[in-house]
């Protein structure tokens, strides 16, 4: 089994392009457990709803420009919320300037990773990541 | 004396055609797996009209210029490219075009932003737009010069157009 397949994933993105690009990824990992959003304000409802049901997502990749409310706000509004910290907020974004990339990284976003990005980047990135899930897990002594 | 840093004014010359070559081909190739080889670049002055089904359309500025840039493409082409992620039994509609496009458009400009900002251009871009219609024209009025750089994919053309002012300051 890969040691991606018990992952639980939240593809935030207003255009289906990426979310289906993402998906398209992660199911080449063996990764089934996905879930897409259109927008920040329904990427909110969907992480909370997952810890209310005792599913929380391990992973949920953010855009920064989206309608209602945008990646960054999403970030720092889970940020900010203790029951939260060891999920891996990733922004996957367009926005490649050093000043939104430090403003995601003070956030609190466990990675950034610029659009365009190939399947094969994108992999080695979900390696990186799944290492800091358990890492984070271990030293708070989560089990899933 | 404090120093005031030094902002510089863009050029069309080879070295942003090959940061449009390198931004247009990456996104294709990362997003799709499919190479689009760009083809020989042309500098001028006045107007081009691009024609096209879907383009992505976005303002660039600076202290002393103005700049449209234009990314313009065949629905055609468009079809050939989305079966790569939505798989080939889906037919592809005009609005997966467009959000193709959208964004296909946000990642080129991005980029070519960070690039030539990181060369101290300090360029800011507009609100992207995408425009669609079969056999659309896209013409931008002004006599300064510009920049027309065409990719080739399968028989199927893409063009990049950048119309520059170069103006008083802002």
């Amino acid at each position: 089994m890969s040691q991606f397949a018990q992952l639980k994933i939240l593809i935030a993105d207003d255009h289906f392009l990426i979310r289906q690009f993402v998906r398209n990824t992660l199911q080449e990992a063996k990764i089934t457990n996905i879930v897409t959003a259109a927008d920040g304000n329904e990427a909110i409802e969907q992480v909370q709803k997952a810890v209310e049901d005792k599913e929380p997502f391990d992973i949920v990749f953010l855009d920064w420009n989206m309608p209602t409310i945008s990646g960054i706000e999403v970030l720092n509004y889970f940020r900010a919320k203790p029951d939260y910290a060891d999920t891996a907020f990733v922004m996957l974004t367009a926005e490649s300037e050093q000043q939104n990339i430090m403003k995601a990284i003070k956030a609190g976003a466990t990675s950034y990773i610029i659009k365009p990005v190939s399947p094969s980047d994108l992999s080695k990135k979900l390696f990186e990541i799944n290492e800091w899930i358990k890492r984070k897990r271990h030293s708070s002594g989560f089990t899933k | 004396m404090a120093q005031v840093a030094e902002i510089h004014r863009l050029a069309l010359d080879d070295q942003l055609a090959r940061n449009i070559e390198q931004a247009v081909t990456m996104a294709i190739q990362n997003t799709f797996g499919t190479k689009i080889e760009p083809g020989r670049y042309e500098v001028g002055e006045g107007m081009v009209s691009l024609s096209g089904d879907v383009s992505g359309v976005i303002a660039m500025v600076q202290n002393q210029l103005e700049a449209t840039l234009t990314f313009c493409l065949t629905f055609e082409m468009v079809r050939d490219l989305l079966p790569q992620i939505v798989g080939r039994s889906v037919s592809v509609t005009h609005d997966m075009a467009v959000d193709a496009v959208g964004e296909i458009t946000n990642m080129v400009f991005g980029q070519i932003k960070t690039e030539l900002n990181a060369r101290g251009y300090s360029l800011k871009l507009g609100i992207p737009s995408v425009v669609t219609g079969r056999g659309h024209f896209v013409s931008q009025f002004h006599r300064g010069r510009y920049m027309l750089i065409p990719f080739h994919l399968q028989g199927q053309i893409l063009q990049v157009h950048i119309a520059l002012y170069e103006g008083a300051d802002r």
